[in-house]
């Protein structure tokens, strides 16, 4: 099927039946997903699928219909249910469509192989990574090894002018095990996501990385409730990053609901603290040719040294805002409206190293999983579950869960004051291990 | 509003998503969303293809299916339409109608599955995806499939305002009447967003047992949101209201209340201080709290982590795990309540289940596979969030059975400790049992009494500590909707009557006084 010219067709035949402005969203793509566990197949999955959303505009009025059959009966009735629904909505002039023809050329986005290789060798990926997750004595069980892969094309097309398309693949592979001993149990998983197949790590390290976060957590102790400073190792950067992403929606910002909202060009951070979203990093997980609504993307620095520079928008709530959309229209797939939304998020890489930072702390607690909702982006207010090491005089001296850490965004990240060099781009969401030199630590 | 707390507990939290998310962990994000996405439909406005399809199509499918070999082989067909509206900052502003179909075809052998789905309902693509699904089992003994017979089951779902006869207005009206009531009841309520979601879904579940079922089942989910501002603070509030029914909900719960109780939690908690951290005894109200049991001890008991021999409470069946006054129920058959169905995604009747009876453990969650690997009956568990999945088990409307305390004398006989009124949600390792929640809505308790609200804590503990320590149970049970995650999403509700906990670990933001 010509997916692009359909696409075209479909404005067309929005505006024919009566939408003043209309924009089409279509998605087509395949997944597949392997499930193993002890060394035979659990599950194997497979699909090959697609969907289309309208996005109609009456009279200032917006609403949005999605199917996923294409038969020009449905999609008929489809776009009769988008313009019907308009009806519901309140006429707003900042709702608009981008005209911006741009596109911003990321490479490695697709992956034409992956669908290439040989299905044995995507099992007995996940068949290695499991045994080797398995081969380290404390590790006694394992809860599965899977490997996975989907490749898609989205196409856009408003009644501006706008037709872009383009193509992704992503392929992940990863294993959960759990150690045991006695009564004790303790559970690690480590996965790895790729646009392409070839850019796998070995597979020795994910394995390796699985089991020795299940068994380094065994004989877990408490420690007393106290001050004391804490390091979030890059698998919990999200716990801090997530709720300032939503700190910056602009949205929420024209809304008084963040609590970033009146913080433009103030310093909120330590100046070591500089947070980046980018859309076009090659190969990124997060990156794309242009936004959910067809603006192209771009590489943003959102807090520079500490100091707040912009907040995120797309179109609709950057006309509002009196500014040019950033780009950030994120898209849940082709059955929701563009919502605002980040696409590599990461605090850059600072000069100490991992070791040094552990080293300079006398006394702390090494942040290995935090649970719980992260930062509140309405008030900044900060409370999680925390596992992970005790460090005394510079060195772990034995694993720590069941504590909790608490406090406010502007304390923490003006406390932030050691940053390292080991920033993994390969993450979409993501920071370098970095320390806050005084959190309230919930235990005993 | 006593009626009124019988319909909600918090929201229960994508489990697994919010793990992986919090590791920083890269789900597959950028494969295209298609691969997880459930909308929605309705009979009349339903596409071309007819639900009601030839029984000898599902024999042809399953034979296809079973080809190769194996033991089980299913056919999901499903339809959806739905809308979603929301006003927010007193405008509508926006509307989405979904209308989606398909049907998942799956095949088991011994412990392995093989899965394919189709957006298209023809013979061509449902044969394809039979076959596709058929690999898994290759080489496998093969069975002869039982010829597809239509059956009935008891249904649980009783319907007096239909959803596809309420015109739109009706439901912009409802949302109108919560904003405004919700902009009313103070000025420090900044704004209200209401968020109005409806759907009905169309289920039609074939299998090589024989078994064919349909039914078509309506939901509602209504959620208020209001921002409280005060000098240097802010508190968004939230409130809940879902059922498996029709428009009749917002007669027996009106859109007004669920509102005011929303705009009331936003003004209290401005005036929240910080609460203190450690290790202290915790009163929970009843309704919302249910959730901790459905992460801490639910999870846990279902029966996919329980057959891979991971599951904390593996090998405790029979055993005593929890205090003599802790009953815990799962029950999918509560009338139109939001874990209700008539049957769940594989067949199999809904029923109540008690899972740990007075202290001692009684059953686990099964689906069909589970069952089979366990070797234990089918509670009724196996749910899918759509057919683009795999039914797994999961929990319908979990909860911790009433006791004979009074809430008044649980409280009073609480000298300090903290009084969580509402929780926004929480997770569970089920390896480790290890869970934590936090808290939306809570107090300190100084002396038998509430006294000062205190900001969103955390509590954390090991769920075999907790329902060990569980002392008093009060005869207050009651219920409320949430959305569980774990891998696919799934609608449940959960409740419990007051409770006390002793010493589970709080994190506040300050040292204890």
């Amino acid at each position: 099927m010509d997916y692009k010219a359909l696409s075209e067709q479909l404005v067309k035949k929005c505006m024919d039946r009566g939408a003043d402005h209309a924009e089409v969203y279509l998605e087509t793509g395949r997944n597949m997903r392997i499930q193993v566990r002890n060394q035979e197949i659990e599950t194997v999955q497979q699909a090959a699928t697609h969907g289309v959303g309208f996005r109609v505009f009456v009279g200032g009025r917006m609403a949005f219909a999605s199917c996923n059959e294409f038969s020009e009966d449905a999609l008929g009735k489809t776009i009769e249910s988008a313009i019907g629904f308009a009806k519901n909505t309140t006429p707003d002039e900042n709702n608009v469509l981008p005209d911006d023809k741009g596109f911003t050329d990321v490479m490695g986005l697709y992956d034409p192989q992956i669908g290439q290789i040989p299905m044995d060798q995507k099992i007995e990926l996940a068949k290695k990574v499991e045994k080797l997750a398995m081969e380290d004595s404390r590790i006694t069980k394992s809860a599965g090894a899977r490997y996975s892969e989907g490749e898609g094309e989205t196409f856009l097309a408003n009644s501006n002018g706008l037709l872009k398309t383009y193509k992704e693949s992503a392929c992940s592979f990863g294993v959960s095990v759990v150690a045991e001993k006695g009564e004790q149990k303790s559970s690690g998983s480590e996965s790895c996501s790729r646009r392409s197949f070839s850019d796998f790590e070995p597979v020795e390290k994910i394995a390796e990385k699985a089991a020795r976060d299940a068994y380094e957590m065994l004989d877990s102790q408490m420690v007393k409730t106290q001050k004391a400073a804490v390091i979030f190792d890059p698998d919990v950067a999200r716990a801090i990053l997530g709720g300032i992403l939503a700190g910056v929606n602009g949205e929420r910002v024209i809304q008084g609901a963040s609590f970033l909202a009146d913080k433009l060009d103030q310093e909120i951070a330590s100046e070591l603290v500089t947070l980046v979203d980018d859309g076009i990093r090659p190969k990124g997980l997060g990156s794309k040719p242009f936004d959910g609504e067809g603006v192209p993307t771009q590489r943003r620095v959102i807090l520079d040294k500490g100091v707040l520079k912009g907040f995120i928008y797309n179109t609709i709530v950057a006309k509002r805002a009196g500014i040019k959309s950033t780009g950030n229209a994120s898209r849940g797939g082709f059955t929701s409206l563009p919502g605002i939304g980040a696409h590599n998020f990461y605090m850059e890489a600072g000069r100490s190293t991992p070791e040094d930072i552990i080293k300079a702390t006398k006394k702390g607690l090494y942040l290995k999983n935090v649970t719980g909702y992260g930062i509140i982006p309405v008030n900044g207010n900060f409370s999680g579950g925390a596992s992970g090491f005790w460090i005394e005089d510079g060195k772990f001296a034995f694993p720590v869960k069941g504590l909790t850490i608490a406090g406010t965004a502007f304390e923490m990240l003006k406390d932030i004051d050691m940053v390292a060099d080991n920033l993994d781009l390969n993450r979409s969401f993501t920071a370098p291990t970095f320390r806050i030199k005084s959190l309230q630590i919930g235990g005993e | 509003m006593k009626k009124f707390k019988n319909f909600f507990v918090e929201d229960i939290p994508r489990r697994k998503f919010l793990q992986m998310s919090l590791k920083g962990g890269v789900a597959i994000a950028a494969t295209p969303s298609l691969m997880m996405h459930l909308l929605s439909c309705k009979k009349q406005e339903s596409l071309s293809t007819e639900m009601k399809l030839d029984p000898d199509l599902f024999n042809r499918t399953i034979r296809k299916a079973l080809e190769k070999g194996g033991e089980f082989a299913e056919v999901y067909v499903e339809n959806r339409i739905s809308r979603n509206i929301i006003m927010e900052e007193s405008k509508f502003k926006s509307a989405v109608f979904g209308i989606s179909q398909g049907a998942g075809v799956r095949v088991i052998s011994g412990d392995k599955t093989g899965f394919a789905y189709t957006d298209d309902i023809s013979e061509e693509n449902l044969l394809k995806a039979a076959e596709v699904a058929s690999y898994v089992a290759l080489g496998a003994k093969k069975i002869e499939p039982v010829d597809v017979k239509e059956q009935s089951r008891d249904s649980f779902i009783t319907i007096k305002l239909p959803l596809e006869d309420i015109a739109d207005e009706g439901r912009l009206e409802v949302m109108q009447r919560a904003n405004q009531a919700a902009l009313d009841y103070d000025p420090r309520i900044k704004m209200a967003s209401i968020s109005y979601y409806d759907e009905i879904r169309g289920r039609t579940v074939a299998n090589s047992e024989g078994l064919l079922l349909s039914d078509e089942l309506p939901l509602l989910f209504f959620i208020v949101e209001t921002l409280g501002v005060a000098e240097n603070t802010r508190h968004m509030g939230r409130e809940r209201l879902s059922k498996h029914s029709g428009f009749e909900m917002f007669d027996m719960v009106t859109p007004e209340e669920v509102a005011r109780t929303c705009a009331r939690e936003s003004i209290v908690m401005l005036e929240a201080k910080d609460c203190p951290a450690g290790k202290m005894d915790v009163v929970m109200q009843n309704g919302w709290g249910g959730v901790l049991v459905h992460e801490a001890v639910g999870h846990p008991l279902e029966g996919d982590s329980i057959a891979k021999k991971i599951g904390v409470f593996t090998g405790k069946l029979g055993q005593k795990v929890a205090s003599d006054v802790f009953t815990m129920v799962d029950d999918g058959s509560l009338p139109n309540f939001r874990g209700t169905t008539n049957f769940d995604d594989e067949g199999t009747q809904m029923k109540r289940n008690v899972l740990i009876r007075n202290g001692v453990l009684e059953k686990y969650m099964t689906d069909i596979l589970s069952a089979k690997q366990l070797g234990m009956e089918r509670t009724g568990n196996g749910r899918r969030e759509s057919f683009r999945y795999l039914p797994i088990p999961r929990m319908t409307n979990t909860f911790i059975d009433k006791g004979k305390d009074k809430s008044e004398d649980i409280l009073s006989s609480t000298k300090r400790g903290i009084y969580v009124q509402s929780l926004s949600g929480g997770s569970v390792n089920s390896t480790t049992g290890v869970f934590n929640f936090t808290c939306r809505e809570a107090y300190l308790v100084e002396d038998g009494k509430k006294t000062t609200p205190v900001r969103g804590a955390t509590l954390i503990g090991n769920c075999l500590d907790i329902i060990s320590n569980i002392d008093a149970v009060g005869d207050d049970l009651a219920f409320g909707p949430g959305i569980c995650g774990k891998g696919q999403s799934a609608e449940v509700s959960a409740g419990q009557p007051t409770v006390r906990i002793r010493g589970i670990n709080v994190g506040g933001s300050r040292a204890r006084r």
